[in-house]
């Protein structure tokens, strides 16, 4: 069964550069770009206003922004094009503005350079990637790299990082990279749990379900891949009927796990239903490349007389604008 | 901009014959390069006689492939000198001194190549006589070619257009297939340009063959113009020659064609801007050239198109049936003359795939450098900008490609058409 998104909000040129990345809280987003500057908009106002600007963020731009998902809301991690990370965080109640907490010099970073980085759900730890493909996690309290995980072979670096995703439970670590490998890391027993095939294309997205039973990883094949995280199975694949589909750049899961979303570099943002294995919804503003899609964290709150609760989701990329949707309710 | 672009423009005005010939003028003589260099050879002979230590001043230009550790600020040489590496050095020098003061006084141009082959024992290496030249130059505030110093020809150039030389030969560019090596622009004293409308800078030699054979600037939907290459980094005298093609043509447009690579951009960027290393050397850029390609849009829509191809006719079409699928590519306005009346429509079916390679950790190490280059120029305008964020979308793609990517089973002709009447 299809379903419809309407656009609630557009922020036209809400970047002056292409937008590279989105970062939800529950009450603003986040969006960083090839400028210096990461913006914050409100996403509990009708015309998403812009709330704050970290002026000068990262000189080069900024190609990754994150928060955790399900988190408080009050951390934040950036990676510029130089490579260094910023650590962002807010002290003091809702109103209070964004600060930089501290930042992680790209030569503290030993080994290839700071690519993908996620926030764990309690926004204590911080898992980065690097271009020689190990994942770095950073306690970010002590300010003290805890962990690595290696992919490559004794005698060299492993194939480069694109992406990496914590469970919500804290228990797992995913990365995607350019070989087309997945790896699940245990965090507790600090050592990888399963290598996942199947993609065989560079992994540009690799998402866990809310529930933490599923991950999903994306990227150049164009297809959406599902692995099993209680035995490391692949289980099914998200395909479009169409014969060569475009790069995947970006994936989100819903607050519920039914739905994943993903972006694509021609410019589609599709709605899948997981357990159907169809898409549900297909929109596209333009034909320009789309770089990130997120869920906003589902709100109690109406957002304006006459809209309902629904999710709404923001897709953004080389159009500059910052796109909202909602799911059309009462239809 | 150039002091004689005025004469030049006159004389076009008043040329009875053709007014597609243009003068090019002397380069105005540095008489201060001959009084520069005798004075250098008087303080030595002066030393000598005083019985101390020889010495030349000689500063380094920031030089990428100076060594470490290797007399950084090194304001003199000295003879004798502390050890046998600075006497060498001296001695590399003086060599170079002399033979730049013959060349001055007799008016002859010597090529660096000749320079290294005549002294390999003492330079060791063409590197060692390059650097020693530029650096020479840069400390007595001259450009290089104001020693007679040139470097052997390197670019290539195809077209019908005509460089008439000083002592009277007329080089036909557009005569051998496979271009023709750039003569030096000192020794061309007037260019016949014809109907040359456009100028286009290839970086790849294979891709300027490929052109040349084809005799694309004769039959291009754009008109004729001009192909150069400089097979790879540009050197000084394509620069140069670039630049005084410009300055006595400035309504020929400029494009420049360049890998989708951090080596590309700063080949293109060379071209436009100069290199930080010979920044000393005047007339050697030409700002108004424009970045034909290849961006990324061209390599994102070169893998759909593939795409399409291969969803629509990888069922039909076999290997054998290659040549019936040539056919007669451009008929309308009986046109078939001045074009190629046959261009092959075989479509490519590599995986797109292979059109990108991953970029490696040096290629993202001379992205980020490029791209702080950019950021701390004076000026970032919407060049500059496209540039950034070109190399942003590399690095976030992790992908480069080669001109190939965009071409048509070698073929790049039709691409080009598109993108020269587009512009």
């Amino acid at each position: 069964m299809s379903k419809q998104y309407l656009t609630v909000h557009t922020v036209d040129q809400a970047h002056p550069t292409e937008i590279f990345s989105l970062a939800p809280t529950p009450t603003s987003l986040f969006s960083a770009s090839g400028s210096s500057s990461i913006r914050i908009h409100s996403t509990v106002e009708p015309t998403f206003p812009l709330q704050q600007e970290l002026i000068g963020a990262h000189k080069l731009g900024c190609h990754h922004v994150t928060t955790a998902r399900d988190g408080a809301g009050i951390v934040a991690a950036s990676v510029g094009f130089s490579g260094e990370i910023k650590i962002w965080r807010r002290q003091g109640g809702n109103g209070a503005a964004w600060e930089l907490w501290w930042e992680v010099a790209p030569t503290k970073t030993s080994g290839g350079d700071v690519w993908a980085v996620a926030l764990s759900a309690d926004e204590n730890y911080l898992a980065c990637t690097t271009s020689d493909g190990r994942i770095h996690v950073w306690d970010l309290n002590a300010r003290e790299r805890v962990q690595t995980y290696e992919t490559g072979s004794s005698t060299g670096g492993g194939s480069f990082a694109l992406s990496v995703d914590l469970s919500r439970d804290g228990k797992l670590t995913a990365s995607g990279h350019e070989s087309g490998a997945v790896y699940v890391f245990n965090n507790d027993a600090g050592r990888m749990a399963y290598s996942l095939s199947g993609l065989a294309k560079p992994v540009r997205a690799v998402a866990f379900s809310p529930g933490c039973k599923r991950l999903a990883a994306a990227g150049n094949a164009g297809v959406i891949a599902i692995y099993d995280m209680d035995h490391g199975e692949h289980v099914g694949n998200l395909t479009a009927p169409s014969s060569r589909p475009a790069w995947i750049t970006s994936l989100d899961w819903n607050d519920t796990g039914e739905y994943l979303l993903s972006g694509s570099l021609d410019g589609k943002v599709k709605v899948w239903n997981v357990a159907q294995g169809v898409c549900v919804a297909t929109h596209s503003e333009t034909e320009d490349a789309l770089w990130s899609v997120k869920w906003l964290p589902r709100s109690d709150r109406v957002l304006a007389p006459g809209m309902s609760k629904a999710e709404m989701f923001c897709a953004a990329g080389a159009s500059r604008n910052l796109s909202f949707y909602r799911e059309a309710t009462g239809m | 901009m150039s002091p004689w672009l005025d004469v030049v423009l006159n004389d076009d005005l008043h040329l009875p014959v053709s007014r597609s010939i243009v003068t090019i003028p002397r380069f105005a003589p540095q008489e201060t390069a001959l009084e520069k260099i005798e004075n250098l050879l008087e303080g030595i002979i002066d030393a000598i006689s005083e019985g101390r230590e020889l010495t030349i001043p000689f500063r380094t230009t920031r030089s990428p492939q100076a060594q470490q550790g290797d007399e950084p600020n090194c304001d003199l040489v000295r003879f004798p000198g502390r050890t046998i590496q600075e006497a060498r050095r001296f001695e590399a020098l003086f060599r170079i001194i002399e033979l730049s003061h013959e060349a001055l006084l007799s008016g002859n141009i010597i090529t660096k190549r000749n320079i290294f082959y005549q002294n390999v024992d003492l330079f060791k290496s063409q590197g060692v006589v390059d650097d020693l030249v530029d650096n020479l130059a840069y400390t007595l505030g001259l450009g290089r070619e104001d020693l007679n110093i040139v470097a052997a020809a390197k670019g290539l150039i195809s077209g019908p257009v005509d460089l008439i030389l000083r002592g009277g030969d007329v080089v036909h560019c557009n005569l051998p297939p496979g271009g023709i090596l750039l003569p030096h622009i000192a020794s061309v004293e007037k260019v016949d340009f014809h109907e040359a409308k456009w100028l286009l800078v290839v970086e790849k030699e294979a891709t300027f063959k490929t052109l040349a054979t084809s005799q694309y600037a004769n039959n291009s939907f754009a008109g004729p113009g001009v192909i150069v290459t400089a097979k790879g980094f540009p050197d000084l005298a394509t620069r140069r020659f670039l630049s005084v093609m410009h300055s006595a043509r400035p309504h020929l447009r400029l494009y420049g064609l360049v890998d989708f690579d951090p080596h590309g951009i700063a080949i293109f960027r060379t071209y436009k801007s100069g290199s930080k290393r010979l920044a000393h050397e005047q007339d050697t850029t030409v700002p108004e050239m424009r970045w034909l390609g290849i961006r990324s849009s061209d390599v994102l829509s070169a893998s759909r198109r593939d795409n399409l191809d291969i969803s629509s006719g990888s069922d039909s079409q076999s290997s054998q049936d290659v040549s019936s699928q040539e056919s007669v590519a451009y008929s309308h306005d009986g046109s078939q003359e001045r074009h190629p009346s046959k261009r092959q429509k075989i479509r490519d079916s590599r995986d797109p795939v292979e059109f990108f390679l991953p970029l490696t950790d040096a290629d993202r190490k001379k992205a980020v450098d490029l791209m702080n280059d950019i950021r701390s120029t004076d000026v970032v305008d919407g060049d500059n900008l496209e540039q950034l964020n070109e190399l942003q979308r590399m690095l976030m793609l992790n992908v480069k490609a080669e001109i190939q990517a965009v071409d048509d089973f070698g073929n790049i002709a039709s691409w080009l058409d598109e993108r020269l009447c587009a512009l």
